[in-house]
């Protein structure tokens, strides 16, 4: 019985929403701009995280990242984590020799500078001061020539990798393997030169170059610190590695017992679990405002039922003369009402997945859409359409069948 | 016995006031007769027509419908037996607008949940029954006055009902049609329907083999239709 309600009214449903194309597709609209709007942010939502992960993964995947501070600043604060001891190279060999997850080993320090060749200059460079097993640790693959080795370091060499942005810029047709370039007018001797890695955030990882650390602490001083990359062997002795690598830091660093760590073990996932916090808020809102826009589409749906209703009194009055039960009544309004929004979902759907396709090909900001987004369109819209259609079908049903048979 | 009332009351509350429309009507009416209820306008006919077709339930008194205990079902329980037993015939046909006769005389069957093939088998056989086998695939708009009062007919045949109610269903008809519709409810009679037929209009009573006439809420008369009509034509007179 209930299979012949469903098939009943999902026929009166539809010829219903033929005889009035006008309203229906009014109603629609209603509907179809929430969804679209939903869509859209949604995409734009995971495209945005999705970009966003794909950037992480140049961090390399099996590396952490010990230093002075968290990522992000976390909870650290300033004033603390400014006096807290530097991370040294006898740390980073404590770290070489006890640490038994670990594949490679190598110091970072930071600097910025101009590089140039012949007559052409790029301005704020970033140098990488580090050793020669930073290409296993990173996720820079060798392009050309070879990288550094542990000579360039321990002779404080005047050498240089050239990252891809810079040998592009700087060596356009010839081959840079071997000449001089010159960094804030210190000559260097190209050795090599790197694949393409991407950027992270601001961070472009094609516009650096990578020197011995020795040599770039002997020209510039900088970078007392060390941020120490490690490679992990297998992603499933991370959480193991990091245990037994903070274990290793707070004896090398002679960290009291009843102290916190003074130093930070960072995991690339923790740039993504701030990137989440930053984000979300905003994400709240947005998807907020889809959702209100929505709740006013199905304000209208409730709003066309009732008159819908109201003109099928006594349509309603002679079907439960002929023996249509309250129930058999409020299924067809549902299904009416489902109907509408339903298809007003499925036009929202197809102009919102449009829209943030448009959006992504016209801006950066890059829209991905899943399968999975549509079926949720169009689901959604027609629970939408159920739940504003309950209290009209509600009334619907409710009609005296002798008032309703009256009504004029 | 088809029909059995006993003591019907049905009294409505308008505007804090007790209309009392229903003040303790009993009949019975057998199978496969044809009984007129007659009245002036404010006579309990259309509230007694409303308890009869289970669209309304009595105040007080007992109620059988073809042995079913009527006033103590449940609201999807009266829609089965509206369903089942009774066939509608209203003044103004009631029939959907948008929908075909074959359509609009199958509906009674799609609330049963006959499959479709079936039904449409069993409502060409109505309008056939109607002399309408030709006009299936019209819709209302398309019809005259006595046809579409025929669709109606036919829609509340197929279901074979134990009883066809029929409220003024020659009011909106022109005399000529009337008549025809009047023809139609003689055969339907002779075929062995039950009938009742409510009007307020003497000449339709004096056809009928039976006439009840209500007044103020009250049987004040039951006999032979002509009998009976012909007490309405003269001056009402109190009940014997």
């Amino acid at each position: 019985m209930i299979k012949v309600d469903l098939f009943e009214g999902g026929k009166i449903a539809l010829r219903s929403l033929g005889t009035n194309r006008l309203r229906t597709l009014l109603t629609t609209g209603g509907i179809a701009i929430g969804v679209a709007t939903l869509l859209a942010i949604v995409g734009i939502i995971q495209g945005l995280n999705a970009s966003f992960e794909k950037q992480l993964a140049t961090m390399g995947t099996n590396s952490v990242y010990i230093a002075k501070r968290k990522f992000g600043g976390g909870s650290d604060s300033w004033q603390e984590a400014r006096q807290r001891k530097d991370v040294t190279a006898d740390q980073m060999n404590a770290v070489k020799s006890e640490c038994t997850y670990c594949t490679a080993v190598a110091p970072n320090i930071w600097y910025q500078a101009d590089v140039s060749f012949l007559s052409s200059t790029i301005n704020a460079v970033q140098l990488i001061g580090t050793t020669e097993e930073y290409i296993d640790v990173s996720s820079y693959h060798l392009a050309k020539g070879r990288f550094l080795d542990f000579s360039d370091d321990a002779d404080q060499k005047s050498v240089v990798v050239l990252a891809a942005d810079i040998a592009e810029s700087l060596f356009p047709s010839s081959d840079p393997i071997g000449a001089t370039v010159r960094i804030d007018d210190h000559p260097f001797r190209v050795i090599g030169t790197l694949e393409r890695r991407g950027k992270l955030l601001d961070a472009n990882w094609d516009k650096a170059v990578v020197l011995p650390l020795r040599t770039l602490r002997g020209y510039w001083g900088a970078g007392k610190s060390l941020t120490l990359i490690v490679g992990i062997d297998k992603a499933e002795n991370m959480d193991r590695a990091v245990d037994q690598l903070t274990g290793i830091m707070r004896r090398a660093r002679k960290t009291p017992v009843d102290r916190d760590d003074d130093f930070a073990i960072n995991r690339p996932e923790q740039l993504l679990d701030l990137y989440k916090k930053l984000t979300g808020a905003l994400y709240g809102v947005i998807t907020g405002i889809g959702l209100i826009t929505l709740i006013v589409g199905g304000i209208g749906i409730m709003n066309i039922m009732l008159v819908s209703v109201r003109e099928r009194t006594r349509e309603i009055g002679v079907r439960r003369a002929l023996g249509a039960r309250r129930r058999t009544i409020i299924l067809q309004f549902l299904m009416e009402a489902m109907a509408v929004s339903g298809v007003g979902g499925a036009i929202g759907t197809a102009v919102g997945l449009s829209a943030a396709k448009i959006i992504s090909l016209v801006t950066p900001l890059a829209a991905d859409v899943q399968v999975v987004t549509i079926f949720f369109g169009v689901g959604f819209a027609s629970m939408v359409g159920l739940l504003f259609g309950i209290w009209p079908a509600a009334r619907a049903a409710s009609l005296d069948p002798v008032e309703a048979l009256r009504y004029e | 016995m088809l029909i059995s009332l006993q003591d019907i009351t049905r009294h409505f509350v308008v505007g804090g006031e007790t209309v009392k429309a229903l003040q303790g009507v009993s009949f019975g009416v057998e199978k496969g007769e044809w009984v007129a209820i007659v009245g002036q306008s404010g006579s309990g006919k259309s509230t007694l027509m409303n308890v009869l077709g289970c669209l309304d339930t009595p105040t007080s008194g007992r109620y059988t419908l073809n042995g079913h205990d009527v006033q103590s079902l449940d609201d999807d329980a009266l829609a089965k037996i509206r369903n089942q037993e009774i066939g509608f015939i209203f003044q103004t046909f009631q029939l959907l607008p948008r929908e075909t006769a074959l359509s609009n005389v199958e509906l009674p069957l799609v609330y049963r949940g006959m499959r479709p093939k079936e039904r449409r088998e069993r409502a060409k056989r109505a309008l056939d029954q109607v002399q309408l086998s030709n006009r299936t695939h019209h819709r209302p708009n398309e019809l005259s006055g006595g046809q579409r009062q025929r669709v109606a007919i036919a829609r509340a045949l197929v279901t074979e009902p134990s009883l066809l109610l029929a409220d003024e269903p020659t009011g909106n008809l022109d005399s000529a049609t009337g008549e025809e519709i009047i023809r139609l409810f003689e055969q339907l009679h002779k075929a062995g329907h039950s009938i009742c037929l409510v009007t307020h209009e003497p000449k339709l009573a004096a056809r009928c083999p039976r006439a009840i006439r209500l007044s103020d809420g009250l049987v004040v008369a039951d006999g032979p239709g002509p009998r009976v009509a012909a007490d309405q034509l003269s001056m009402p007179r109190a009940a014997s």
